[in-house]
């Protein structure tokens, strides 16, 4: 009955009721719509870093990733490769050899990481094939050399056209290899473009003289869901001669950004509750301030100050759920459109390259994004009431009476 | 039997600079059955001490016995219960839910009780019956007329079988065969269900009915 009694409160001022309706239906909409394009940028971020060049698993000589000097490679690639191969979670692997060394064309130079790469296996591996822009992929047994879209309006060169990379060998002299610019690839991010340029991996051998020594292996697992136990196996069988490390320890920073904000998006929450909260505390004041007779005559009768609490409670609690039910629906239909569809950003495209995110935006959901956005207009309104409701409950009942 | 017994209780309400004693030190007993009227010209004090006997309102000193009780003693919530139990009200302003219908409003007390729907639906039906609304069940206090309304309020007043009912000036807003009508009703319930019934009126359809009669003059009462 109190119940009965809250819903048809609410029906009293139905224009009243439908403001404060409308603020929490379009809140939970503003939460959806936020987390799941927030959810979804950063989860490209980290995808396309990962499929573009990290790979879920990687494997180094022990001290690698502290310096990447060319003299720790990896020296027992047989054992490696028959651990790998035999592994049934890996899905695909591909080996590199990996320098640092400086690109010079006719007109400007800029320091790169060379990246020499198998072919026919790093297209199973990476993205880097399908991110191709113009011309071709390198090929094994050729001076190729495939480089960012960035790094050729840096150097301004072309598809044809001749580079010259300079690196140091594995016994430390400097040397200099002519190179033809075969393809230039497209990255989600400028700062990618700008450093990482691909040969095949036989010419990189030759270059800095390997000796067919190599310096990574990079691993991509059935699905992301095995990589800390396929990690784990291989540490066991591995040992402390190599280093293996997944693509969150690869990628530290990007990972705790997408912690970092993860967490921010209670920053939105407060906003967008507050705004609602000072709009359900005034309505409901209001609507407490026009009854307190009433609240009288139900102390008189009998009714508890705690129960009169509870009704008035009650009344902004419905208005929550109901709201929040409305908006999750339509944001919800709302995000499904763009989920699929995608939100197409190319008008900011410059500054969102650089960071790493792709034009067009595929809005992500996730449970704890779905829970978030379910429990936070509810509990809005239940903190919105409480004080309206201290405020029905404080008088005594002549007093309340008397108000009007 | 004495259920109620007021004594030298006084009330004094300031209001900025002024303190007005409403009350000044009434002492009274109230027997089981009684049909009471207190009455007095406007502003002798009627509602005041109807409201502090119905635990609406505390006195400034003086002491309050419900059935021997001493009711200063209990807490908010202890006097929500007595409200509810043992008190039935019925106000000048009629005073019923607006959101809820009659047969609602009778029932409300009992939801409080904690009666089942149904047992109460009954109750509220036969109540309505005895007092000949019946036919008012389902309407709401703005579909009533204001003689209409204050039957339903003493039908919710009376629903829990109280010990006593406080009625302020319940025919002040009737016309006045209404209020007849509605005096008929209430000295019904008093003789046949032996329902105690106390009134603050001015109106001498209501004086002359009563079992016994109180005179307020400036707070204290003049002849009892
Ligand atoms: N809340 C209050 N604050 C200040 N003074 C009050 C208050 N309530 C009543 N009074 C004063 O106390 C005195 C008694 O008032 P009360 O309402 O009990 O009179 P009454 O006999 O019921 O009058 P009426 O016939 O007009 O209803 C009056 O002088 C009134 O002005
Ligand atoms: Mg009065």
């Amino acid at each position: 009955m109190i119940f009965r009694i809250a819903v048809r409160n609410l029906f009293r001022n139905k224009r009243r009721t439908l403001i404060v309706l409308t603020s929490v239906i379009a809140g939970t909409i503003a939460i959806i719509l936020n987390d799941s394009v927030g959810n979804g940028m950063v989860k490209q971020m980290l995808e396309n870093q990962i499929n573009l060049h990290t790979a879920y698993i990687q494997i180094h000589n022990k001290g690698f990733s502290d310096e990447k000097s060319v003299d720790r490679y990896i020296k027992n690639q047989e054992y490696i490769d028959s651990l790998l191969s035999s592994n049934s979670d890996i899905k695909f692997y591909s080996k590199r050899i990996i320098t640092f060394g400086l690109l010079n064309s006719a007109n400007s130079s800029s320091g790169v990481n060379i990246i020499g790469i198998e072919p026919e296996k790093e297209q199973f591996v990476t993205f880097i094939k399908r991110s191709l822009l113009e011309g071709n992929y390198p090929q094994t047994g050729k001076r190729d050399i495939l480089i960012g879209k960035k790094m050729s309006e840096k150097l301004e060169v072309e598809v044809g056209d001749k580079v010259v990379a300079v690196s140091n060998t594995l016994d430390g002299t400097v040397k200099s290899e002519l190179f033809r610019v075969c393809g230039i690839y497209q990255a989600g991010s400028s700062e990618f473009e700008n450093t990482n340029v691909y040969i095949p991996i036989d010419f990189a051998d030759s270059f800095i003289e390997m000796n067919r020594g190599v310096h990574e292996y990079a691993i991509i697992t059935e699905s992301l869901d095995d990589v800390d136990k396929t990690q784990s196996s291989l540490i066991n069988q591995l040992g402390s001669d190599y280093e293996l490390l997944n693509y969150r320890e690869l990628l530290p920073l990007l990972v705790s950004y997408v912690d970092v904000y993860r967490k921010t998006v209670i920053v939105f929450y407060t906003i967008i509750g507050l705004a609602v909260f000072f709009g359900i505390v005034n309505t409901m004041l209001m609507s407490v301030m026009e009854r307190i007779q009433e609240f009288g005559v139900l102390m008189s009768i009998g009714m508890k100050t705690k129960e009169i609490f509870k009704m008035v409670i009650l009344e902004s609690f419905v208005i929550g759920i109901v709201g929040t039910i409305i908006g999750f629906v339509i944001g919800n239909i709302i995000y499904s459109y763009f989920h699929y569809n995608g939100i197409d950003l190319r008008a900011f495209s410059e500054s969102l390259h650089s960071l790493g995110i792709n034009a067009i935006i595929y809005p992500s959901l996730n449970l704890q994004l779905v829970i978030n956005s379910l429990l936070v207009m509810p509990v809005t309104s239940v903190l919105g009431a409480i004080y309206p409701a201290l405020k029905a409950t404080k008088l005594m009942p002549t007093d309340a009476m008397r108000y009007v | 039997m004495e259920i109620i017994k007021v004594e030298s209780v006084t009330k004094i309400y300031n209001t900025g600079a002024i303190a007005v004693k409403a009350l000044d030190s009434v002492s009274l007993g109230i027997n089981k059955g009684e049909f009471l009227v207190i009455a007095g010209e406007s502003g002798s004090g009627k509602t005041t001490l109807l409201n502090i006997i119905g635990t609406l309102d505390n006195p400034n000193s003086g002491k309050i016995y419900l059935e021997n009780n001493d009711i200063s003693r209990y807490s908010k919530d202890e006097l929500s219960d007595l409200r509810l139990n043992k008190l039935g009200f019925i106000f000048q302003a009629y005073n019923l839910i607006p959101v809820l219908t009659a047969i609602e409003n009778i029932e409300f007390s009992m939801m409080l009780l904690g009666i089942p729907e149904s047992v109460r639906r009954k109750k509220a039906l036969e109540i309505m019956n005895d007092l000949g609304i019946d036919e008012l069940a389902n309407k709401k206090p703005n579909q009533m007329s204001g003689g209409q309304q204050q039957r339903v309020a003493v039908a919710r007043a009376i629903v829990n079988d109280p010990l006593i009912v406080l009625a302020d000036e319940p025919t002040a807003n009737l016309d006045s065969k209404t209020g007849e009508n509605l005096l008929d009703l209430m000295e019904k319930m008093n003789k046949e269900k032996n329902i105690t019934f106390v009134f603050s009126s001015h109106d001498n359809k209501v004086i002359n009915r009563a079992s016994r009669l109180i005179m307020l003059k400036d707070g204290q009462i003049i002849n009892n």
